[in-house]
């Protein structure tokens, strides 16, 4: 221990050669907000992109949107709430869509069936591929084991009367039966 | 690093037998003889149990590793758990008893052993290990952990690695224990906080918890684990049958069970009951008295050897052990490597000597002309504290206004931490401020 | 199976208080385990500091173990209360066996338990060891009074008794396993990813033929089909194309595999909206693993190969099980089939169906063994769920103390230990040296609390003259010497633990107890196990 503790020492001394030592308290960003941090000065939104932080200091809590300008979904709005907590990056973000639409691969509680935010999550991937993942959901959804089964027959046996009650779900619509919020811009 | 080893220590301190003291076997007492106890009042240890409820084999650590310590004469021990007792603690869990069901277990342990063991003070704390701050833990000479969940390792591990990095003096290093078990299986390793590989940079130990896709539990169930998810995680927020799911309420895993079974049959799914319900919704590790008993002695004994120095201790070579007892007894008992690039003991925060009346556009262009590293596009930010980020936009356009502000208007202190961070560079720098003398 | 009829059966309701009090425990060893538990009848013989047989103990009541006695002479004294938890001020000057007792007894009302202060000596403990009632296992610590080991040994010997010597000075401890015979454990516990058995190069027809219907249009189905057929039919259907192309061998060696490898990987669709397939990509992992021809694994060879000197012994269920199974292989040259099938990526109803192809071949096997059992005189009434289990185990069973085979002499083992010191000093710290020399030193005989370093020295070079000079071993005595005969409470309690893992994996008969003696060094924190 008293080695170890001398060494240290030394190194302490160098540091502190020229100027006074630092005084006051020396909090220490947790390590979900420093890779949360890394990652977000990566993110690199296209246009269709926006983030939106409630409360700047909190960078694990914010809202992402989605415009698709292609696709079957193109014209809407789509947000999502993204929760980390200080597992990350060991746990995944939870994911929430804030509107409830029609999708295949979105329920209608607003839970979303992308293999990366959950059996796949690994602590090497990262927000910018979470949300890469988000989008591709819009330009391809996906009608083999769906979370909306409804959605998911649809497509796969009427894709222009899918697309057609996609148009109709994100106007605020209904579709089957069901009320959809509107997300058009 | 010189490092002790094994065959000196049997050289070390020399203890001298047979005494006929009271309370004291042999070789304890003769390490009292020696002057390398350290159960004076001044020296105080701290244990922790589990953090959260659902009790899946921590505060059965936490009750051996509290007779062990009294045992092992550690005098002024605190223990921190805010768990409440359960009836599924007591097959293991040999402080509790049936009439104790729904107390604290923090407070019953610490009773119970004050009691039984003559000389030893236990303060119990019916808390979270969060709820205390760094001024609490510094107080402490070491850190036993039996903890039931990787954060609440994470946070603590954090905690002690801070709180060495500022350390002035020695004291400031409290070696860190951690004990967990699974079944017949079970490991214990010790840290030596900023100096050897911490909680952090071993975080790849723990197997992430397997999980199942979700489409699969909404469309294509083919386990009885599917089944339960579903009704779990999609039937229960559709239906909503209790305002807020309690997985230790039995009507709650009663209607799980239900919905599960229900769904199973559906499908012609086998294998559907109760337990089956229960251990994967809660995630319940199975837990025995014996491992146990195994991986908290095997903290405590290590505990023992760094407090009295009697024997080397693991942490500097060997800091890792692993245990199996499912076929015959297998050991593993090896060193893992620090990790350089840990993002909690990787790179210790460098001073950076700064005018508190200088802007953040001031402190972020000399960034640019640092000798380690001319940072083009820095972002920066303190604990719970967003100054300035480059992207995404909007963080961007709302921090902007900071850029103009001196680091004393941003509430910055002496001796702050701050976090930088470049697309251009793989890895984020440390520094903390360490404030000029103002000029003004 | 009884599954599916207990699903439809059961009425749902919460488990009982003993199942919610053991539910930790029941989810390792189920509820046979349990009783196996509950109904047996365990001895400590204590002595010396006499806290390692306490914290075993404990280990043992709090899962429930049916009954205990601590034999015991002791009166305690204030050293004990030093190292022995379960003591306190109140119980100086009384018998340290009924004090432990009692206080052991608060931890679990389930669990019966007495105590005899009256074992001093080889004579008193004799009287104990005739009385009628017989102990499951006996566990007894170190040092002994002269004349007692013997008394206990012959117990062992008469009752085919399960003994355990545990010893723990310092440091240091080990304990050691006399059981009575060859001891076969069939619920071994093997790791989840070893015990699956696809059959992949040996399919029956009933597979096959699932198999062959699922893929006659392959290239056609959508790509939902496509991307649904489960991983074993992949599988299939490409060996298959491989036997066809290769003159009816399938792909063996590990270049066959990999390029049997690459065949999966060309037939996965990629102009999907997912760009890939989970299913294929779950065939291209499982190829390595699981495209192998079935094999008899040595533990089992050693079942099928195991020649019986004791008649009695022949006639267990076990051995007549193995010798069963062992014509069903001799006839079949396969094992059953074992009947378990992974999750795999599929459609509910297609999965549920190739499950019961594989349960009902893994059925009928059962049935054929059973027959089998039948025949054999003392099988007639073997019940069904034993011989489910062994051909669902198969591949795992273990023998432990196999009397078949002659141990090595304790000199062979210590020169065997002394050269792989030799590299492992060489080898650098990755490979740790060996843990006999704490073993010799610990059984010297009488391990008396005066014997100097030297003196153990010169004790163990006397029976192990290979040790003479050895470092490892001087460093060992010098501890031993500090430590004087005394315990420490930790490594005692790291002993009583491991000591109730086995005390309730041979009970039991679940797990793999260690064959046959445990050295633990609380210095380097590390065990090893050696057959000695």
């Amino acid at each position: 221990m008293l080695n170890i503790w001398s060494m240290k020492k030394k190194q302490k001394e160098a540091e502190n050669a020229e100027g006074q030592a630092a005084g006051g308290k020396r909090k220490k960003v947790t390590a979900a907000q420093l890779r949360v941090q890394k990652d977000l000065s990566e993110l690199s939104l296209g246009a269709t992109m926006k983030t939106d932080f409630p409360d700047p200091d909190n960078i694990l809590n914010f809202i992402l949107s989605i415009e698709p300008d292609e696709g079957m979904y193109r014209g809407g709005k789509f947000t999502f709430d993204f929760a980390i907590n200080q597992n990350f990056p060991h746990e995944p973000p939870k994911v929430l869509c804030r509107e409830k639409i029609y999708h295949p691969n979105i329920d209608l509680e607003g839970k979303v069936c992308l293999n990366i935010l959950r059996e796949d999550w690994k602590p090497v991937l990262n927000l910018n591929a979470v949300i890469v993942g988000l989008q591709f959901l819009f330009l391809e959804p996906n009608a083999s084991d769906p979370l909306n089964k409804e959605a998911a027959d649809d497509l796969r046996s009427n894709r222009e009367g899918f697309k057609r009650n996609v148009r109709t779900a994100m106007s605020g619509g209904s579709v089957k039966g069901a009320p959809y919020d509107r997300v058009l811009k | 690093m010189e490092v002790p080893r094994a065959n000196q220590t049997h050289a070390g301190p020399v203890y001298k037998p047979r005494s006929g003291g009271r309370r004291i076997s042999g070789p304890i007492r003769a390490v009292q003889d020696s002057g390398h106890v350290c159960h004076t009042s001044h020296r105080y240890f701290l244990l922790e149990t589990e953090t959260n409820g659902g009790g899946s084999g921590a505060g059965g650590l936490g009750c051996e590793i509290l007779k062990n310590l009294a045992m092992s004469k550690f005098k002024d021990i605190h223990v921190i758990d805010m768990d409440t007792i359960d009836i599924s603690n007591l097959n293991r869990q040999f402080l509790f008893r049936k009439s104790d069901v729904g107390k604290f277990k923090a407070e019953v342990a610490a009773k119970f052993v004050e009691q039984r063991v003559k000389g030893v003070k236990i303060t119990a704390h019916n808390k979270r290990i969060q709820d205390f701050d760094d001024e609490f833990y510094k107080q402490f000479q070491l850190v036993i952990c039996g903890l039931d969940s990787i954060e609440a390792r994470r946070w603590i591990n954090a905690m002690l690695v801070s709180i060495a990095e500022e350390s002035e003096d020695p004291d400031g290093v409290k070696p860190l224990i951690d004990g967990g078990t699974e079944g017949f299986k079970g490991q214990a390793r010790v840290i030596f906080p900023s100096f050897t590989s911490c909680i952090e940079c071993q975080l790849d130990m723990h197997a992430p918890r397997a999980a199942v896709p979700l489409c699969t539990i909404a469309s294509i169930p083919r386990q009885p684990e599917h089944c339960v998810e579903w009704a779990h995680v999609i039937a229960w927020e559709q239906e909503k049958p209790f305002p807020k799911l309690d997985k230790d309420d039995p009507e709650h895993v009663t209607w799980i069970y239900q919905k599960a079974l229900k769904r199973a049959e559906e499908f012609n799914i086998p294998g559907i009951t109760y337990s089956l319900t229960q251990g994967t919704i809660k995630n319940i590790i199975p837990a025995i008295a014996s491992t146990n008993a195994i991986i908290a002695a095997a903290c405590c004994n290590e505990a023992f050897k760094i407090a009295t120095t009697t024997a080397t201790c693991l942490g500097f070579e060997n800091n890792y052990m692993m245990y199996s007892g499912n076929d015959s007894i297998y050991t593993y008992t090896f060193k893992h490597e620090k990790k350089e690039d840990c993002p909690v003991c990787g790179r210790e925060a460098r001073p950076l000597d700064v005018d508190p009346n200088m802007t953040l556009q001031d402190l972020l262009d000399s960034f640019a002309v640092r000798p380690e590293a001319q940072l083009k596009k820095p972002s920066i930010r303190a604990e719970g504290k967003t100054l300035y980020m480059q992207v995404p936009q909007s963080l961007e356009e709302q921090t902007r206004p900071n850029l103009n502000k001196s680091l004393k208007d941003l509430g910055l202190e002496n001796g702050q931490e701050v976090v930088v961070t470049d697309p251009a560079f793989p890895l984020e720098f440390n520094f903390f401020f360490r404030f000029k003398a103002e000029s003004s | 199976m009884t599954e599916e009829l207990e699903q439809t059966t059961l009425i749902p309701q919460g488990p009982s208080d003993k199942e919610k009090k053991y539910d930790r425990q029941l989810r390792l060893w189920a509820a046979s385990g349990q009783a196996a538990l509950e109904s047996a009848n365990l001895l400590l013989i204590n002595s010396g500091a006499g806290t390692v047989g306490i914290e075993t103990l404990k280990n043992l009541v709090l899962p429930g173990i049916g009954k205990f006695t601590i034999a015991d002479g002791a009166v305690v004294q204030d050293v004990d209360l030093g190292v022995n938890f379960f003591l306190d001020e109140s119980c100086l000057g009384k018998s340290r066996a009924q004090c432990c007792t009692e206080l052991l007894l608060e931890l679990n009302p389930e669990v019966d338990g007495v105590w005899n202060s009256t074992v001093t000596d080889a004579t008193s403990l004799q009287e104990l060891l005739n009385a009628p009632e017989t102990f499951t296992m006996i566990m007894y610590s170190h040092p002994l009074q002269p004349g007692m080991l013997e008394a206990i040994e012959a117990y062992g010997r008469q009752h085919r008794t399960p003994l355990i010597a545990i010893h723990s000075v310092g440091f240091y401890s080990y304990f050691r396993i006399t059981l009575p015979g060859t001891f076969p454990t069939v619920d071994t516990h093997p790791d989840q990813t070893a015990t699956t058995d696809l059959r992949l190069l040996s399919p029956w027809p009933e597979l096959s033929e699932f198999a062959n219907e699922m893929t006659k249009d392959i290239d056609n189905l959508d790509h939902h089909d496509h991307g649904h057929i489960p991983m074993v039919v992949i599988l299939l259907y490409y060996l298959d194309i491989w036997k066809k192309e290769h003159g009816g061998a399938y792909p063996t060696s590990y270049g066959e595999k990999t390029e049997f490898r690459q065949l999966i990987s060309k037939a996965t669709r990629r102009d999907n909206p997912e760009g890939g397939e989970e299913n294929f990509d779950e065939a291209f992992a499982a190829v390595m693993q699981h495209v192998t021809l079935p094999s008899v694994p040595s533990s089992l060879k050693q079942v099928f190969d195991y020649e019986h000197k004791d008649e009695q012994d022949s006639k267990s269920s076990f051995w007549i099980i193995a010798e069963a199974l062992k014509q069903f292989y001799t006839e079949n040259q396969r094992l059953p089939v074992a009947g378990g099938l992974p999750d795999m990526k599929a459609q509910s109803s297609v999965y549920i169906k190739l499950q019961n192809i594989y349960k009902d071949k893994a059925r009928q096997d059962v049935n054929d063994v059973l027959s089998r059992v039948r025949k054999i005189s003392g099988g007639e009434n073997i019940d069904l769920e034993e011989v489910e289990l062994f051909c669902k185990n198969a591949r795992f069973v273990k023998l432990i103390n196999n009397t078949g085979e002659a141990p090595p002499s304790m000199e062979q083992i210590i020169e065997r230990e002394l050269s792989n010191d030799e590299i492992a000093a060489i080898a650098g710290p990755e490979m740790p040296t060996s843990l006999i020399p704490i073993y010799l030193a610990l059984s010297v005989p009488s391990q008396s609390s005066v014997a100097s370093a030297d003196e153990i020295v010169t004790a163990v070079c006397q029976k192990a003259p290979a040790l003479e000079g050895n470092e490892r071993l001087t460093q060992v005595a010098q501890e031993l010497a500090r430590a004087a005969g005394g315990e420490l409470h930790n490594i005692s309690a790291v002993t009583g633990g491991m000591v109730a893992q086995e005390v309730i994996k041979i009970i039991t008969n679940q797990y793999v107890p260690i064959d046959n003696t445990c050295v633990f060094d609380g210095i380097e924190s590390r065990c090893q196990v050696l057959r000695l």
